[in-house]
């Protein structure tokens, strides 16, 4: 990742933390749900992570199959198989989501 | 989620039948597995549906294979060739030529089965069976048993241990742990996947059809129709790829 793109997440951290904090010192509301918080972040940047691999596998895989259409099945399913495999590593983080959400 | 339509009249029959259930004599680990969903439920609605759809296939799939003609198919017949062919053809493909007729049994009744229990979350009144992470560890522990068993039958049980030591002796002991480990992560990563893609799918489309229950949840179910195919096709391609990998022979 670039400089700029990482100060940039960092600068999004930031502006997403403060509103969190705030809301931990209202009087009230009995605390932050940090399980919300952690499912929320969690499925975030596992959502992220894998779309930008995912974008990287499919145009591998359009590039393979435009120079060479003969191979366009077996990068098919080599292609499919990589992406399903891509997105498990986000499932995991969906039912970690939805597992830590009510904590 | 609300539940399928069977889960409360089955659960009040087997009731009426049987009493309730013994909830009070097990202690609390038995009674957290055998019934989570608290004392006057027998069975959870992933159980139902899946007997549902099992006795739907028992009864379907025979009486239709009497109408099967060789000579003039009808589109039920064309359809269910469509599938088997498919799936002996990817066998052929991973595994090695011939060897589809000989899997296809089991990887056959997984397509079908996860097909179309992937397939029921479109209906609102079902509940997807592989929604659930009880069905689809069915389902994984399945695949697990089976390729270990074939890698047994290939190539004895010495020779399929042998299999996990990777080719150098001192490093066999690191291999083995290593092997056993990661073939013990299939269970969890096969059952996890696809109880996640439909029930995170099913969820998801809940949430669009309880803001507007028209127009909104379409796309989503679109990608849901595509989820179910592709998980079906995953799940297969991946149990194939499994007993490619345990009854292949060593190359030297």
């Amino acid at each position: 990742m670039s400089k700029k793109g990482f100060y940039g997440v960092l600068t999004m951290l930031a502006l997403t933390a403060a509103p969190a904090f705030a809301q931990g010192t209202a009087p009230g509301t009995g605390g932050v749900k940090w399980g919300v918080v952690g499912a929320a972040f969690a499925i975030a940047v596992a959502a992220a992570a894998g779309a930008f691999a995912q974008g990287k596998a499919t145009a591998a895989a359009c590039e393979g199959m435009a120079r060479n259409p003969g191979a366009a099945g077996a990068i098919r399913t080599m292609a499919i198989l990589g992406l399903a495999l891509i997105e498990s590593l986000v499932i995991y983080a969906l039912v970690i989501a939805f597992s830590v959400q009510g904590k | 989620m609300e539940h399928s339509f069977l889960y409360g009249p089955v659960n009040r029959f087997l009731i009426s039948l049987l009493g309730a259930p013994p909830v009070a004599k097990l202690s609390p680990g038995w009674r957290a597995f055998l019934f989570p969903d608290g004392e006057k439920i027998w069975l959870q609605d992933n159980v139902i549906m899946a007997f549902l759809l099992f006795a739907f296939l028992a009864l379907t799939l025979p009486l239709a294979r009497r109408t099967f003609r060789k000579r003039s198919p009808n589109w039920f017949q064309n359809a269910n060739e469509m599938i088997v062919l498919a799936v002996r053809d990817l066998i052929d493909d991973v595994v090695g030529h011939g060897a589809g007729k000989k899997y296809l049994p089991l990887l056959g009744a997984f397509t079908y089965f996860i097909l179309l229990s992937n397939l029921m979350g479109f209906f609102f009144f079902l509940t997807p069976p592989t929604s659930s992470f009880q069905t689809t560890l069915a389902l994984a522990l399945t695949s697990f048993i089976y390729f270990n068993a074939q890698g047994v039958r290939e190539h004895g049980v010495v020779g399929y241990l042998k299999h996990f030591m990777g080719p150098i002796l001192f490093l066999a002991p690191l291999m083995f742990v290593i092997e056993v480990i990661s073939i013990l992560a299939r269970i969890v990563s096969l059952s996890l996947r696809l109880a996640g893609n439909i029930g995170g799918e099913h969820i998801a489309t809940g949430i669009f059809f309880g803001m507007v229950p028209i127009l909104v949840p379409w796309p989503m179910m679109l990608l849901g129709l595509i989820g179910a195919l592709l998980q079906t096709f995953i799940f297969v391609i991946l149990s194939t790829i499994y007993i490619a990998g345990a009854v292949a022979h060593e190359e030297h």
